[in-house]
């Protein structure tokens, strides 16, 4: 590991000559804030050596602006006034390091969202100055920082063997790193196992499992752990210790897992429908959908009829959303669970793909299908829709706070009946006879809480796993190197599984695939001359690990000094405030920096 | 009321079984010069999910049918409402004939 304050850098420290550089954004900043007004009061500044405006910063020649006044040296320092920084602040460190510069030696501030986009006229000109001199003033006392550099072992491990994770792990493996596939069962597969053929396109299932299996079981850099699950985490991105405990039939045996990094795969369940719930569990005829379809998967073609249980099915009931898009004030569930109030996505083209199955096979069971809505989104899968249609499935549409009643009776010998509303009759009352009601359930997370309570993984209020950002980072946990794949995140069917472990895996690539991992340099860094040992940092620190007390010895004494492991550093700063001495201090954000801009914006 | 699920079968010897076609679009009732209570598409309907009562109870309404055709010229899945009409007469004649 290399420390991002080695002494290369102290050299380094002078006065820095500043440049500034406000963007027009295309009138998104220029219509509110007078940029030539901004640009004067920056040149100013004692620190700034030149002020430039540009109609695009981003653009190639605004980035130009900045790459020939650093290799001029004209500036040694850079400081751009633009949108926020989590859009374009690597872009414009990026163009810094281009021109041969330390990319850290650069601030930006933010005149767009802060500023144009909520103030206007003189107001918004001089907030905009005023944040300019406080971003030159840090700049000036910016120093050269290094990312943290550590070692990363090209081992991967993935928790949980359904499809999204066996996905994972044949995608890593082909990148020529280790995998440690993780699963709780016997076998992997997960929920595939259980189903017949796959909607939208009629593969069948176990194919798919049999296909990502027969790779892993040839892959040399695979290692499949069943019956086993993750009992200790320690580390950090590139250097996690696992302690994996596998049930064996002499007990319960334990394996150690060095790794670089982590996927959780863990996916989802099915709901089980509490008793009573449309009759289920009261009458051996009111099954669910993962029901149905394992009797699919026995029943044969050769008979005219579908037989469930034994008995012949005439007519079947199938009633969707059972168990998901719950209202709250309208729905009940059980006690201590979760409401679900998600649509869960799978189970409209399921229950569809299953209906034209039936219908197609055995021609004498015939169906109705009770919905709130039809949710067969995506490719290929409306046609599932419009091919229940020909096949004469009968839809009726309920609404939330009308769901059907299923009741025990001996109507025309049925030994079910359905009553609803029906929305597509003018919600007259009416009455359906069935051999068999089918619960189209929905899925739920799998509790996890043991291996995400390990990590610390942010979990929704519905269980499922949270990304840091749906859109900007899809796949990853707020834990470094903690990725995701599959159902565990969101109800999703095998392809969009498929998609998310194509994506973990790409990024767990890139990640391990040089053998060390740079992290960003904003992270505490202890002066040992100043430090005396009180340790009020070490208490201080939210980060299990991040900051310890060590001996060392000084003059010939023993004395205690604060350490940081930079890695697990999450350069918030609550040592720097509890520090007595000013001993700590965070990278690229130090005390003095800051004094700095708050003696600017006093002075403007 | 409790649905007939073979209703659908017994129509096969009036007018074919075409109303299971029907995906309750209503172009049919829109287009209708009776513009009376979304006829003929709630009778399509009656005969689709097996609502033969229904279909008894207003039994009326089927006699106002001017089987002028527009319906059956009109309707996206050639559910042919019209002939479902003109055999839902012959149902009901033949069904109080019977009783
Ligand atoms: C009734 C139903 C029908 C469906 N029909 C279709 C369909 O026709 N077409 C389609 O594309 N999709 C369908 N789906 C969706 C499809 O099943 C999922 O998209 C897919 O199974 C998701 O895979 P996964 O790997 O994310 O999760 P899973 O299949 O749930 O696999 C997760 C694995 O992780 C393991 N695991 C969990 N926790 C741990 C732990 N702590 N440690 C170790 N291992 C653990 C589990 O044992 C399991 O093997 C259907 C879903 C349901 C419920
Ligand atoms: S996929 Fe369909 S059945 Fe499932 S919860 Fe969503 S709307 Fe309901
Ligand atoms: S036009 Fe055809 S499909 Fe539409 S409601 Fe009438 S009979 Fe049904």
């Amino acid at each position: 590991m290399t420390n991002p304050n080695d002494k290369e850098n102290k050299d380094d420290t002078h006065n820095g000559k500043v440049g500034v550089y406000i963007c027009h954004c295309g009138g998104n900043i220029s219509d509110h804030v007078d940029v030539d007004k901004v640009r004067d009061a920056a040149e100013d500044l004692s620190c700034v050596k030149v002020a430039r405006t540009n109609m695009f910063m981003c653009s190639d020649p605004g980035q130009n602006m900045i790459i020939e006044d650093l290799e001029n040296g004209e500036v040694d320092r850079v400081v751009v006034a633009s949108c926020a920084p989590s859009l374009h602040e690597t872009t414009f460190r990026s163009a810094v390091e281009r021109a041969g510069a330390n990319p850290f030696v650069y601030e930006h501030a933010n005149i767009r969202e802060q500023v144009s986009w909520v103030h206007h006229g003189d107001p918004a000109t001089d907030k905009a100055s005023t944040l300019v001199a406080a971003a030159a003033a840090k700049a000036e006392n910016l120093e050269p920082l290094h990312p943290v550099r550590v070692d990363a072992f090209r081992h991967a491990t993935v928790i949980g063997a359904g499809i999204a994770g066996m996905k994972t792990a044949v995608d890593i493996a082909r990148q020529g790193i280790d995998v440690a596939l993780v699963e709780k069962t016997t076998q992997p597969g997960g929920r595939l196992n259980t189903l017949h053929t796959l909607a939208p396109d009629g593969e069948k299932a176990g194919d798919v499992v049999d296909a990502f299996y027969e790779e892993i079981q040839n892959s040399e850099r695979i290692t499949v752990y069943p019956n086993t699950q993750v009992n200790d985490v320690k580390g950090y991105v590139g250097n996690f210790t696992l302690t994996l405990a596998t049930d064996g039939e002499n007990g319960r045996a334990d394996t150690t897992v060095d790794t670089g990094a982590i996927v959780m795969a863990t996916g989802s369940q099915s709901y089980t429908p509490f008793n009573g719930e449309y009759a289920y569990g009261e009458h051996p005829q009111v099954i669910t959908l993962p029901e149905l379809i394992q009797t699919l998967a026995e029943n044969s073609g050769d008979e005219n009829t579908l037989t469930v249980n034994g008995k012949k099915i005439r007519n079947m009931v199938m009633i969707h959303c059972v168990g998901s898009r719950r209202i709250p004030g309208i729905h009940e569930t059980k006690e201590d669970a979760n409401l679900n109030e998600y649509c869960s996505r799978t189970c409209c083209s399921a229950v569809l793909h299953a209906g034209n199955f039936i219908r197609e096979t055995f021609p004498g069971t015939s169906i109705f299908d009770m919905y709130r809505d039809i949710r067969t989104y995506g490719r290929g899968q409306e046609e599932l829709y419009n091919r229940a249609a020909e096949n004469r499935v009968v839809f009726m549409r309920f609404e939330a706070d009308a769901p059907p009643r299923v009741e025990s009776s001996d109507t025309g010998n049925f030994p079910l009946s359905v009553t609803v509303s029906d929305g597509l009759t003018f919600n007259e009352e009416m009455t359906v006879p069935a051999d068999l009601v089918v619960l189209a359930t929905g899925v739920e997370p799998t509790d996890i809480s043991g291996i995400a309570g390990m990590l610390k993984l942010p979990r929704g209020n519905d269980g499922f796993l949270n990304e840091v950002h749906p859109k900007l980072r899809p796949v990853e946990l707020p834990v470094t190197g903690v990725f995701l794949a599959g159902t565990c995140q969101a109800p999703m069917d095998s392809s969009e599984a498929c998609n998310t472990a194509g994506a973990a895996a790409a990024k767990v690539s890139a990640l391990l695939g040089k053998g060390y991992i740079e992290l960003d340099p904003f992270v505490a860094h202890v002066d040992e001359e100043k430090c005396t040992g009180t340790g009020a940092c070490v208490d201080a620190c939210l980060v299990d690990d991040a900051l310890e007390l060590v001996e060392t010895e000084v003059a010939g004494q023993t004395v205690k000094k604060a350490r940081v492991t930079a890695a697990l550093c999450q350069g918030c700063g609550a040592c720097v405030a509890v520090c007595p001495e000013n001993a700590i201090e965070v990278n690229g954000w130090t005390l003095k920096q800051y004094e700095a801009m708050v003696d600017a914006i006093a002075a403007a | 009321m409790i649905l007939d699920t073979d209703f659908a079968d017994e129509m096969k010897q009036y007018s074919g079984d075409t109303a299971l076609e029907c995906f309750n679009c209503g172009t049919c009732a829109a287009l209708c010069p009776l513009f009376h209570d979304n006829f003929p598409r709630r009778m399509i309907r009656y005969v689709q999910v097996g609502a033969k009562e229904r279909i008894l109870e207003n039994a009326n309404e089927l006699w106002r049918c001017l089987h002028c055709g527009l319906c059956t010229h009109t309707c996206p899945r050639e559910a042919d409402p019209g002939e479902i009409i003109l055999g839902l007469k012959q149902m009901v004649v033949e069904t109080r004939r019977r009783s």
